[in-house]
């Protein structure tokens, strides 16, 4: 019997979990609020800051949302996901065992599992020196700040190269439109005849990550071949090339496969009026007809963290679950919800659903709220990502494991 | 314990200096502590009367209490029953300081109103007291103030016209400044008076650099303690104690500007009166509570409730909207020992005390008093060191020559002349690149936090989520020396402090999406220290 499953939300837990299920035959319906919070992805998959899965993993908090899965669930988790890019056209490179040095914006050092293969070819460990790119115009990366503080940790570093962009002129280049710029072949041929003479004696180019809003691949390959030099992106300011890039290919593969996608405005739960407030039957969506109705066998909660709203504060001290309204503990001085000092742990960065061990969002003693309820992703109490370096490890994971759990 | 002799002068920080810093010792007429609007008033006016000048200031313009306030040039109606000198004075120098800086007043008006809720006996107290303090005001229809401020509480019994308006205090401290600088007096950013003695019939101060530690002594007839709530501190320096009560006021400003008028609630002066149009946004305010330090800024929850609740009963609607940031100042009232009244209920008329009669003439402290009356207040003190009329009522200050608007202010002046379309560093406020390196070439600072006060870069919506690595990508190829972030995780620190009061609801993913920019996009770090 074909099982009947609605995910709402459409970052990256909402559409991995979506095409997840969908590849174990079930039909799946994704409801999104809004888009994902994919456009503020630097786009790698994160497992911990300082890339020790192993060690990191065996010491986790039993309430953090990792805790209890095990490496062969990351393990399984990862593969499937490195399967479904490649399927989409978007190739990663890297895995659990080969966690890889990949500079940043701010010239620090990003430690991370998979990335898209034109960024992990910035990979800290070749020791070609690297030219970073001033795109002339590009306000939103600064080939200066990057080479400073890599140079510092030893990195080596040939020197910056201002670079012309044709189109820009005086007004603001944004990300977005430069990629677009790349896409056509044209644009990349005189980016190359341009750029050629300024680049002597480069051997290694670092770039914003603006090149090409879907097949950068093949941006990255053409320029290689043009201008004879490495190339490699840095992912910089949101909305994040990385990200969106990330989130059309997910899109796309979802479609491909069969899963529905509505979006609206506001999405709410509904709960199974016969099942003694046991079950819950679906979401209402508002959507450009009014508000629709859906149902399903299960509902996966992937609706994200404090960015994203998958939860709500208010002044009073009340937080909960934007979907079904589901309790979010918290302290009731919101004083206590924050730290001074943002490089510090966040107690709010903590709050979100638990979760019993099957999957379910649970309250205190560990009671599911309803049997056929299931949340992942930012959505989950226990961790301060932001800091851990855990983003996205816990989206895939917990979608996993939660999409086993439901079409168990 | 007054000490005889400068070289024993210990600095207050509790660190010694070293003993081969080169101390050079200079001489003005006049010493001034503290550039706020009182200190920078009192050297304008003295330099305009012929003396010789220098302000010592702690920090940067603006950082003190002068910049943390709500941006009201107050027309005196607020005072008007519980201190109606106070009220005269502002009706009289709110005309004056228009003339003064045009270009940091924004003419908005005020309405002062009643509600069902507030005493009806209040209101005819209050016109007796208008008419009695020269405060001008005109009774309106409340249908007509409901029609000019549409979210404005229907539930209106009386209104009236005053002439408010929004003071921009950056604008008119940078004014005073060049208005200082142009008399050839001097203002020194970032120095601290560390010591302060009786030296042949004035005082000798001496002064630390902050930046590089180098001190300097500097000897003068006149010391003007104009250091806001600092003033105990410099007091105690030359060994007098000051009775004062410091308290707290805090403020919010919200995302939009709800009113283009400012509202102020027709009943006795209480927490949460006012509401000020400033710019893109507007400014309740204000808490007052009782501190013990000058440095203590900390803002609590309950004062952010307390200020949207006591809002509502003007802009019902008020809880719709999104907190932008909140910050606090701290201001020194004068209170004899015997007297116990909340700070609020403590007379606002400056008070000048000369401590002649202590064994340090030549040294007075001013504290006390408004904004708004600034100009006024500086004019008592320097009649006591000048004999030369006061000008200042009738010489316009310095106008800075204006290349780009400020969001807010369009339509209202000539438009600047513009040869070229301008790249945007900071798209909340409309901060420009070259208005960015223009700032970094004059202050040759590498402090994010005094970009923000000079050109409002990072004070928007998203609170300098955007604006702060281009920012200080500016900063790292324009000056020498610079921390390898461009001074980055400093002013990302600093941001969160103003966020933390408002981080609930949509404040919350805001300052949620803040921090993961920072950290997960960007890479910051919290080493802020490492210089290139």
């Amino acid at each position: 019997m074909t099982r009947s499953v609605i995910v709402v939300g459409a970052g990256l837990t909402g559409l991995y979990a979506s095409i997840l299920a969908a590849r174990r035959g079930a039909q799946v319906l994704l409801v999104a609020q809004g888009r994902g919070g994919l456009a503020l992805s630097h786009g790698c998959i994160d497992v911990w800051h300082d890339g020790d899965v192993r060690f990191s993993f065996r010491n986790l908090d039993p309430a953090h949302p990792l805790a209890g899965l095990g490496m062969a669930v990351f393990q399984a988790a990862l593969t499937e996901f490195l399967d479904i890019v490649q399927e989409a056209g978007l190739p990663y490179a890297g895995g659990l065992d080969r966690p890889m040095r990949l500079p940043r914006a701010l010239g620090t050092i990003r430690t991370t599992a998979a990335a898209p293969v034109t960024l992990a070819a910035g990979s800290l460990d070749d020791k070609t020196p690297i030219h970073m790119a001033d795109l002339r115009g590009f306000r939103d990366f600064s080939a200066n700040l990057a080479a400073g503080r890599l140079r510092t940790q030893g990195v080596p570093i040939g020197g910056v190269v201002e670079l012309p962009l044709a189109e820009v002129g005086a007004r603001d280049a944004y990300a977005h439109e430069l990629a677009g710029a790349f896409d056509d072949p044209g644009y990349r041929a005189e980016v190359c005849s341009t750029w050629k003479p300024l680049l002597r004696g480069v051997r290694r180019l670092g770039l914003p990550a603006v090149l090409g809003t879907s097949d950068p691949t093949q941006v990255v390959a053409d320029l290689e071949a043009g201008l004879g030099v490495d190339i490699f992106e840095i992912p910089t300011l949101p909305p994040s090339l990385p990200g969106l890039r990330l989130e059309r290919a997910l899109r796309h593969r979802a479609s491909s496969i069969g899963v529905d996608v509505v979006e609206g405005p506001s999405v709410r739960g509904e709960i199974d009026g016969r099942s003694a407030g046991r079950r819950v039957s679906g979401v209402v969506a508002a959507t450009a007809g009014g508000p629709r109705a859906f149902r399903a066998d299960t509902v996966l909660l992937a609706t994200g963290g404090p960015a994203h709203a998958g939860w709500m504060s208010f002044a009073n001290g009340e937080v909960q679950d934007s979907v079904f309204g589901l309790p979010v503990d918290a302290p009731d001085d919101r004083e206590a919800w924050t730290s001074p000092d943002p490089f510090e742990s966040q107690p709010y960065a903590r709050f979100g659903l638990r979760l019993d061990s099957r999957r379910h969002p649970c309250d205190r003693r560990g009671r599911p709220y309803f049997e056929n309820l299931f949340a992942a992703g930012g959505l989950l109490a226990g961790a301060d990502r932001t800091l851990e370096g855990s983003r996205q490890v816990i989206d895939l994971a917990t979608a996993f494991a939660a999409v086993e759990a439901m079409l168990r | 314990m007054r000490t005889a002799t400068p070289t024993s002068i210990a600095p207050t920080d509790g660190r010694p200096l070293p003993a081969n810093r080169i101390v050079t010792t200079l001489s003005s007429d006049l010493l001034v502590i503290g550039a706020g609007a009182t200190g920078l008033g009192v050297a304008w006016d003295a330099t305009l009367r012929g003396l010789s000048v220098t302000v010592v200031e702690q920090g940067d313009l603006g950082q003190g209490t002068s910049g943390r306030y709500h941006g009201l040039l107050h027309s005196g109606a607020r005072y008007v029953v519980s201190d109606p000198a106070s009220a005269a004075d502002c009706a009289r120098e709110n005309e004056v300081v228009r003339r003064l800086v045009p270009h940091a007043v924004e003419p908005t008006g005020g309405y002062f109103l009643s509600t069902d809720d507030d005493p009806p006996d209040y209101v005819d107290r209050w016109l007796a007291g208008c008419r009695g303090a020269g405060v001008a005001v005109e009774e309106l229809d409340p249908a007509q103030v409901m029609r000019q401020e549409p979210l404005v509480t229907p539930r209106l019994a009386r209104a009236f016209a005053v002439s408010d308006a929004a003071l921009d205090s950056f604008e008119l401290l940078h004014a005073l400044a060049r208005g200082v600088r142009a008399s050839r007096g001097s203002v020194l950013l970032r120095h601290r008076v560390t010591g302060l003695v009786p030296h042949g019939g004035g005082m000798l101060a001496r002064i630390v650099s902050l930046r590089d530690e180098v001190a300097l002594q500097l000897a003068a007839p006149w010391v003007v303690n104009a250091a806001g709530p600092f003033v105990g501190v410099v007091a105690a320096m030359a060994g007098v104690h000051l009775p004062l009560a410091l308290g707290k006021g805090t403020m919010v400003a919200m995302t939009s500007r709800l009113t283009q008028t400012v509202l102020n609630r027709c009943k006795p002066p209480h927490d949460g009166d006012i509401i000020v149009p400033v710019g893109t946004v507007c400014v309740l305010g204000t808490t007052d509570v009782p501190v013990r330090a000058p440095t203590d800024l900390t803002i609590e929850p309950w004062e952010i409730d307390l200020l949207i609740r006591e809002g509502q009963a003007l802009i019902p609607t008020l809880r719709r909207h999104r907190p932008l940031r909140a910050w606090a100042g701290v201001r020194a009232l004068y209170r004899p020992a015997d007297d116990r009244a909340p700070t609020r209920d403590l007379p606002r008329a400056h008070v000048l005390i000369d401590h002649a009669p202590e064994g340090l003439p030549g040294f007075l402290t001013i504290l006390g008093g408004k904004l708004t009356t600034f100009r006024r207040m500086a004019q008592d003190i320097v009649d006591r060191v000048s004999e030369r009329p006061c000008t200042t009522a009738i010489t316009p200050l310095p106008a800075e020559e204006r290349r780009f608007y400020r969001l807010g202010e369009s339509l209202r002046r000539p438009p600047p002349t513009q040869s070229r379309p301008e790249r945007l560093v900071c798209e909340c406020e409309g901060v420009t690149a070259s208005q960015v390196e223009a700032a970094l070439a004059e202050s040759g600072s590498d402090d994010l936090d005094d970009l923000r006060r000079d050109l409002r870069l990072g004070m928007g919506p998203c609170q300098g989520a955007f604006c702060t690595y281009r920012a200080a990508a500016a900063v790292a190829a324009t000056l020498p020396d610079v921390p390898l972030d461009g001074g980055l995780s400093a002013f990302f620190r600093e941001r969160w402090r103003g966020i933390r009061p408002l981080a609930w609801g949509r404040g919350l993913r805001q300052a949620d999406i803040l921090r993961r920019i920072q950290i997960e996009a960007l890479g910051a770090d919290p080493v802020d220290e490492v210089v290139r």
